[in-house]
């Protein structure tokens, strides 16, 4: 079972899509803003740590999911792919409201999301 | 069958389209009138295999079953009548809306949403010899209700 702690979806440009966070234990102290845009520059310089899990998808388009977990989680991979199929290419995507080149402000998607998120069998909060 | 991806990206694109080109800001008639050319010439390849049909509540529950399942890919909720020409057909998942929102967020884009609808089964009515005009509200998304008021002599 795995600990879910938060995620990060950037599109190609680097601009932070969406956040959402599920067992944040510490805050880092800075805007939120600030936080996307560090966490957009170590992508490229990630070093594993015992601490935690960070887990980076790629889609073919450039958009990017980031998303942190314990240690204990194996290959997400998939979970990540099913992630993009399923919550952002049926309700960012397929959104006529949705601008994909700003954050998006949309409660069906994080509603979506969070329903994804804790029902997959891999939550455990 | 083709994927309903393709209806559902290209109906955006027309939706925004037209908003680009409005002169006035509730001026759907475009969008409308789109409708009603693909409706009547849609239901002339629908229901071609199909007998007469009886009266104007057999067409109308035509609409609400095969026709909504070949173009939505599902049925009609409910459906209401006066047995005076005034039909509400309920759609509580319909899907130009389903991907929008949920309860009352964007509620006011809505009406751009369903009026290529509205137009589509103005047309078919229309090619089937049921003269009509066709409105719809929706409360909760994504939940529609479409109003025919069918022209009777």
């Amino acid at each position: 079972m795995v600990k879910i702690y938060n995620l990060y979806i950037f599109n190609n440009a680097g601009t932070l899509l969406h956040y959402a966070e599920w067992n944040r234990t510490k805050q880092s102290g800075i805007t939120r803003e600030h936080e996307a845009k560090l966490m957009y520059g170590m992508l490229f310089s990630i070093k594993s740590t015992n601490k935690y899990a960070l887990h980076f998808y790629e889609t073919p388009t450039g958009t990017k999911f980031v998303l942190n977990t314990d240690s204990t989680a194996g290959k997400m991979t998939e979970f990540l792919k099913n992630l993009n199929s399923q919550i952002f290419v049926e309700y960012a995507v397929k959104n006529p409201m949705v601008d994909l080149s700003q954050p998006i402000k949309n409660d069906l998607f994080s509603a979506k999301l969070d329903a994804f998120i804790k029902g997959s069998s891999l939550y455990v909060s | 069958m083709a994927d309903p991806v393709f209806f559902e990206l290209l109906h955006a694109q027309i939706v925004k389209y037209v908003e680009e080109r409005q002169t006035k800001d509730t001026d759907l008639s475009s969008l409308d009138t789109i409708g009603f050319t693909c409706g009547y010439k849609i239901i002339e390849r629908l229901t071609r295999d199909w007998p007469k049909f009886k009266d104007e509540l057999e067409i109308v529950k035509f609409i609400c079953t095969d026709f909504w399942m070949a173009v939505y890919g599902k049925q009609i909720d409910n459906l209401r009548t006066n047995n005076q020409g005034l039909y509400v057909l309920q759609d509580n998942m319909f899907r130009c809306l389903n991907k929008i929102a949920i309860g009352k967020e964007h509620l006011q884009v809505a009406p751009l949403y369903y009026t290529f609808t509205c137009g589509l089964v103005r047309g078919s009515l229309a090619n089937l010899g049921v003269h009509c005009v066709v409105n719809a509200e929706v409360q909760n998304m994504p939940s529609v209700k479409f109003h025919i008021q069918v022209n009777r002599l």
